[in-house]
């Protein structure tokens, strides 16, 4: 029997992305996401496909799924037509995956282990994205590709509060899935992992579990594991200008394989959750300069009122304090500059040397020049952020993301490795 | 390591959608044997196959005269295929895979009159029915010789072995007997690597109440502590223990075993897809056990196991590999380099400073493992494709 004759494509258990707001498919994510389809928002529905062709990669503007299984690949091939196979094969199994079907061809050869490892069957897509990014080293001299390196790939310099493990930072090339159903997450990256075998490694994993950030006025701002609604003035996929102006490299790069793309930064921010947790709400409160219920800013009464970082209470001190993350990271404090915001909480167990959670958030932000944006930000960020008191990063890596992929037949760095 | 018996697949793979009868399964790849007699479509010995979305799998011809064929094959944009496929019978005769979406490739084969399927697995329609008349030019051997030959000789190697290891586990209880713990410590480490080649085959006479892999191989906890015996019994004497003090009733079981185990040997045959199935456990062995270290716990030559399982995978693989490299010259090429990537990385390891001539499996840093567990899986993942080609119909 052939792939016609079984082809258990997963579609038929996906609805539309713009359907019903009250329709659900079957092994949704539970609670949470019922009660942010209920608000409306087309988005933020479980099932559904998300276009993975296009000018953009997705997983950029995509208001952002709820859950992300993202990894880093060491290439092991010095073979430039090896990690060209690589990258086709990838984006065939990555066209096929976000639209809920299965990679490769589906044979009953039961001398062969399956093509595809089975465990999204029957899941739907769950508006799986899959985005794809080139780490700085993969330009250095293995595959010639020095002359191609992007000035705004530098690698990131030190930066203030840096606690970074090398084990789990950086690589060659890095694969964001992101999804509403963990385990179609999950299968992405696995089924990644194992065409990449002989050719790339994975060097680093993450899991995050619930997102952190709204890039869309659809969604709701989610809470961080601290409590907190961070990154409700982050920038949102209807403000395309925003997206011009601060995410999506334009005519001004200096490497025209990058037009359309972007560069992602990702950073394990581990947070000192049990000394956080013994903090009292007026400091919490003033650490993040919002109210921890609200979610509005000090001073304020709803969460999207504008930040007024001028008022002074009558004694003269500033009503959101100098040190206050809300502050610090605000467009004001970095001559307007954004970055989009696209992060997730994370939890890797306990410490197993001191027994306290290791967990937190896996920031991730997708910029048009980090040594514009991300760097400076973090700068000052790192070293007066309040909240650095609680927090570390423990991992960095950047990635140039390249523009999307036209159709079938293109793949991920073409230009590169073609 | 003691585990299940060889899980032989229960069915082969059958032909495609059509009922293609073939006349004749006498192909035999490799277009340098090519005859001397054109092709009917037209001069080019060279068919260009198409593969797109819209029209699945598409040959410029269906017709030929016997001969060498190259077929010259294109993935337009078929996100679903990856590789192309002749068959005839529903074996595969030649094969292309990595054609991903936007890339090209080729294969060449020498076919013989009959009926073939030209199929590209995912695509839609999956196959184009050719047909090749004549007779082509004798070679060296069809596939199916190949194969036969080869399952032969791996079945003297897995004697070989065996009869080795009745030898070496006759010096281990000599050695035992005498009191010296040096030289059985020795014994030991030499007795091993004619095991850890050949295991799978010791897994494979598990029935009823006869477990020979567990008698020989056990690890303590494996087995009600009662039945404990075999190598590992002895190694905790020898390495943690550090006595041969009542280790002669064991040394002696494991000669009686490996007695047993050398006379199911004669005269075993072995199908080629049962050799690829036991080189895949093999490699297995090394990912699952040896390198976490729980195989040697006591006399910590983890490597020695690892190089033996390697050494006997590759064997089982060289068996397979004239006729397999028909089937598809690029897979067994790709197979043979990752053995040989393998082997050099474990040659890294080897050290004159001891018995075993292996650093210790705690010498290992953790970057060493994840590499050589990395390049086993390098070899696995391709080696895992050799079965099903080389099933038999």
């Amino acid at each position: 029997m052939r792939a016609e004759d079984v082809r258990p494509s997963r579609r038929q258990f996906v609805t539309s992305a713009l359907g019903a707001a009250g329709v659900l498919v079957a092994g949704g994510a539970g609670g949470v996401a019922i009660g942010r389809a209920a608000d409306g928002g087309s988005s933020s529905q479980v099932g559904g496909t998300i276009p993975f062709y296009g000018p953009y990669q997705a997983g950029i503007a995509t208001p952002a799924q709820d859950r992300l299984a993202f990894a880093a690949f060491d290439l092991t091939s010095s073979n430039r037509h090896e990690v060209a196979l690589l990258l086709g094969k990838w984006a065939a199994a990555a066209a096929r995956m976000t639209q809920g079907d299965l990679i490769g061809a589906v044979t009953d050869a039961p001398q062969a282990p399956p093509i595809d490892t089975g465990e999204a069957l029957g899941l739907g897509p769950a508006q799986l994205t899959i985005t794809v990014g080139f780490g700085p080293s993969v330009f250095d001299s293995r595959y010639g590709l020095a002359g191609k390196r992007p000035a705004a790939l530098a690698d990131i310099p030190p930066l203030p509060g840096d606690a970074l493990r090398a084990g789990i930072s950086n690589g060659d090339i890095g694969v964001q899935a992101c999804s509403n159903d963990p385990q179609v997450a999950f299968h992405a990256i696995r089924n990644f992992a194992r065409l990449a075998r002989g050719t790339a490694v994975m060097r680093w994993s993450q899991l995050g579990f619930g997102r952190t950030s709204s890039t869309s006025t659809s969604q709701e701002t989610p809470r961080n594991l601290m409590g907190f609604k961070d990154g409700t003035n982050n920038i949102k996929a209807e403000a395309t200008a925003d997206f011009d102006k601060f995410v999506w490299v334009g005519s001004e790069t200096d490497q025209p394989w990058m037009r359309g793309g972007s560069y992602v930064v990702t950073r394990r921010i581990r947070m000192l959750i049990e000394s956080w947790d013994t903090d009292f709400l007026a400091d919490q409160e003033n650490v993040f300069g919002r109210l921890k219920n609200s979610g509005a800013p000090l001073g304020g009464k709803t969460e999207f009122e504008p930040v007024d970082l001028v008022a002074r209470h009558p004694d003269g001190t500033p009503v959101i304090p100098a040190d206050a993350h809300i502050r610090l990271a605000s467009p004001h404090a970095h001559g307007g500059k954004k970055i989009l915001r696209r992060g997730y909480s994370f939890t890797d167990g306990i410490d197993p040397d001191t027994g306290l959670l290791d967990a937190g958030l896996f920031f991730i932000a997708y910029q048009k020049d980090p040594r514009e944006q991300f760097v400076p930000i973090q700068r000052l960020l790192g070293g007066s952020d309040s909240l650095n008191e609680y927090i570390r990063h423990t991992s960095s890596a950047l990635f140039a993301v390249p523009r999307g992929l036209s159709g079938p037949g293109d793949w991920w760095g073409k230009e590169l490795f073609g | 390591m003691y585990s299940r018996p060889l899980p032989h697949a229960r069915t082969l793979r059958t032909a495609g959608t059509g009922a293609v009868v073939a006349v004749a399964v006498a192909a035999c790849g490799g277009a340098s044997s090519g005859g001397g007699t054109a092709g009917a479509s037209g001069s080019s010995r060279h068919a260009v196959v198409t593969i797109s979305e819209a029209d699945g799998c598409q040959v410029s011809a269906t017709s030929f005269r016997a001969g060498a064929l190259t077929f010259d094959i294109t993935n337009k944009d078929a996100n679903a295929v990856t590789e192309v496929e002749l068959e005839a019978n529903g074996r595969i005769v030649g094969e292309k895979e990595n054609l991903p979406a936007g890339f090209t490739g080729s294969f060449s084969v020498n076919v013989d009159g009959g009926s073939y399927e030209l199929v590209c697995p995912g695509a839609k329609p999956d196959s184009v029915a050719i047909t090749v008349t004549g007779k082509a030019a004798s070679s060296a051997g069809t596939v199916a010789d190949l194969l036969r030959q080869g399952a032969k000789e791996y079945a003297g190697y897995v004697n070989d072995q065996a009869t080795e290891l009745v030898e070496a586990a006759e010096t281990l209880r000599d050695a035992i007997k005498s009191g010296n713990l040096t030289d059985a410590q020795t014994a030991y480490d030499k007795a091993r690597p004619f095991y850890e080649k050949i295991e799978p085959v010791a897994e494979s006479f598990t029935a009823g109440k006869v477990n020979l892999d567990a008698d020989i191989d056990a690890r303590e906890g494996d087995v009600p502590a009662a039945q404990w015996q075999g190598f590992h019994r002895i190694e905790k004497g020898l390495f943690a223990d550090q006595s041969v003090e009542g280790l002669s009733t064991y040394a002696a079981g494991l000669v009686a075993n490996t007695k047993t185990l050398r006379k199911l040997t004669v005269g075993l045959t072995f199908q080629p897809y049962e050799i690829a199935n036991g080189a895949q456990e093999l490699l297995d062995e090394v990912a699952a056990s040896k390198i976490t270290g729980e195989e040697e716990r006591y006399s910590h030559i983890d490597l020695v196991d690892i190089e033996n399982n390697d050494e006997g995978a590759e064997q089982a693989f060289a068996a397979l590999r004239p006729g397999l490299t028909k089937i598809d010259s690029q897979l067994t090429a790709t197979i043979a380099a990752r053995f040989a990537a393998l082997d050099a990385l474990i040659e890294t390891y080897r050290t004159g400073d001891n018995p075993s001539g292996f650093v210790y499996y705690g010498d290992l840093t953790k970057a060493d493992k994840r590499k050589l567990a990395a390049a086993v899986k390098a070899v696995q993942e391709p080696l895992s494709k050799v079965a099903s080609k080389v099933a038999q119909v």
